[in-house]
């Protein structure tokens, strides 16, 4: 070593930046924000994510001292503050989920894992459902059980032309991430009056019957809710 | 390794602007806070959507950061180059099945296969391997099998999207093959920059090569995912609905869509198979195309390869898949 070692701004910038989306991902994973963004299956990728930034910008911090540092020039510096938004947009969000907006644009599911043989046996899951909405054998499973009586939980979308006392019960299928979510609908009938508005989390409890390729439930009782803590249905 | 004299009259950043970005940033997160996006659905529905796709991609491009820095540090030079000096015929397929061992998502493969061109694999072995693996690799192959269980088309669907995945992959490789790495590849600034002694130790070397491999990826899938975003807000999907029934404008539209909604390959299966409209032909369009050519993808080629690449994988990506769905729209529907 015959150059002394001083400090290379651009390896510090570097380090600011993979040190910020660390701190995101370790806020995501103890703030228990994993599950408004990623399903079930992709979820080990937040831990994975805080451990390899942190791993990351560690071993860019150790070795920020060189002999030949480099400034900081104008680019890196639009980089790094680039970078940065997202961080400060995800920290200070509040906790939210896809609503009726989205409920209104996005594709109906059509099949989701759950096999026929599952749907004959056990309670009726949202998720059954949302197997049986477009394929034929599980909703064959499903219509044997018609007129049985099930729990769901999910949030309100009002679509026009609705009677007094119905609203769809709507709760996102979601695979690997929010991005690929489908809506799974099911028509909810004989709701007390009053009505409830978009977005507010209900639990339905009635009898379930299969009507064509939707799904109908006669509404013993709807309660509201606050948002359950896996608010998407993961695939 | 030499500094560029660029650099030397380059504008360093001032101690004002990292105040003003400071300011800036803390005033942006004020304004969130204050202004309660969720009084604004479409605001919320970008921010999640947004939010969501970075979340899911980044860790793999991290992981394909490691990898390729892994590779640059560790695997002597001399290991591709013998690979190289196999027949090109006999190359392609072999890169495309090892893409099967590579059980990331389309953004991890992006990296590596970068970085295999510039230590010396053959260019159209690593195209093929980098389109190939995020349609072969088993997580996706399974999860296409459980999107269409159970239905009619199942074996079209699994089988059609293995095989086409395999052709186009090669296919691709060989148009793209044509060029020379140096041509191929744009130069990452920062590569050339990075201040690296060679006495450097290697987990020093590692690290560089790791954060600026991170970083250069990074800035292309921000701007992927906010456009991806943006439209997944403003565009209703069933917007292409209303196309189903017209031939070869059908598998336009679906390749246009998994153009648009840049999903991860592991997931877009369960999207296609919500189209109950289109026929498996188009459904195979969205599910060949996708993986290979998106919104995310496309900013990440752009910053990756040189500017004739980006136009020739788009070329070439739609006119075999055209053609191959074609094949397939007239034997099965």
């Amino acid at each position: 070593m015959s150059e002394p070692r001083r400090w290379s701004p651009a390896r510090l910038l570097a380090f600011v930046v993979l040190a910020a989306w660390g701190a995101l991902f370790w806020f995501m994973l103890l703030g228990g924000r994993s599950s408004l963004y990623l399903s079930n299956r992709t979820r080990w990728l937040v831990p994975t994510g805080a451990i390899l930034l942190t791993l990351a910008a560690l071993g860019r911090l150790a070795s920020a001292r060189t002999a030949v540092p480099r400034p900081a020039n104008r680019s890196d510096g639009r980089v790094a503050a680039l970078m940065l938004v997202p961080v400060v947009v995800l920290f200070a969000l509040p906790p939210a989920t896809l609503g009726a907006y989205a409920a209104s644009r996005r594709s109906v599911t059509s099949g989701g894992g759950v096999s026929a043989a599952d749907i004959s046996s056990g309670a009726i899951t949202y998720f059954d459902i949302a197997s049986a909405l477009g394929n034929r054998e599980a909703m064959q499973a499903l219509t044997n059980r018609e007129g049985e009586q099930i729990v769901l939980e999910g949030f309100v979308t009002n679509q026009e032309g609705d009677a007094t006392g119905e609203f769809f019960l709507t709760r996102f299928l979601i695979t690997c991430c929010v991005a690929d979510a489908t809506a799974t609908e099911v028509r909810v009938v004989d709701a007390p009056p009053g009505g409830f508005p978009d977005n507010q989390w209900v639990r339905v409890t009635g009898a379930m019957y299969p009507v064509g390729a939707d799904v109908l439930i006669d509404a013993a009782s709807v309660e509201t809710i606050p948002r359950p803590a896996d608010p998407y249905l993961s695939g | 390794m030499t500094v560029r004299s660029d650099d030397l009259t380059a504008p360093a950043v001032g101690r004002r602007s990292v105040v003003l970005v400071i300011v800036l940033l803390a005033g942006l997160a004020i304004a969130l806070r204050l202004a309660e996006p969720e009084r604004v659905p479409w605001l919320q529905n970008f921010f999640i959507v947004f939010g969501s796709l970075l979340i899911e991609a980044l860790p793999f491009v991290l992981i394909g950061a490691f990898a390729s820095a892994a590779i640059e540090v560790f695997v002597p030079a001399t290991a591709f180059a013998s690979i190289a000096k196999l027949p090109r015929p006999l190359q392609l397929p072999c890169a495309a099945v090892a893409g099967m061992a590579f059980p990331v998502c389309e953004c991890g493969s992006v990296p590596v296969a970068r970085r295999l061109a510039q230590r010396g694999l053959a260019p159209g072995a690593a195209v093929t391997f980098m389109l190939a693996a995020p349609i072969l690799n088993p997580i996706v192959i399974a999860s296409t099998v459980i999107a269409y269980r159970g239905r009619d088309t199942f074996w079209v669907m699994v089988l059609g999207r293995m095989a086409l995945g395999f052709v186009v992959a090669v296919a691709v490789g060989w148009v793209a093959g044509a060029r020379n790495a140096g041509d191929l590849l744009r130069p990452n600034p920062d590569d050339q920059d990075e201040d690296e002694d060679e006495d450097e130790p290697r987990w020093q070397r590692f690290t560089g090569h790791l954060g600026t491999d991170f970083l250069f990826m990074a800035k292309f899938l921000l701007l992927g995912a906010t456009v991806s975003a943006a439209i997944q807000t403003v565009l209703p999907q069933t917007l292409v609905t209303h196309v189903a029934s017209l031939p070869v404008v059908n598998l336009l539209a679906m390749m246009g869509l998994a153009f648009v909604l840049s999903l991860c390959s592991e997931s877009d299966a369960f999207v296609a198979a919500s189209f109950t409209q289109f026929g498996p032909s188009a459904q195979l369009a969205f599910l060949v195309s996708g993986p290979m050519l998106d919104m995310k993808l496309g900013a990440l080629y752009a910053g990756t390869y040189s500017k004739g690449f980006l136009r020739t994988v788009l070329f070439a990506v739609v006119a075999v898949t055209l053609a191959g769905t074609l094949w397939i729209s007239v034997v099965w529907g």
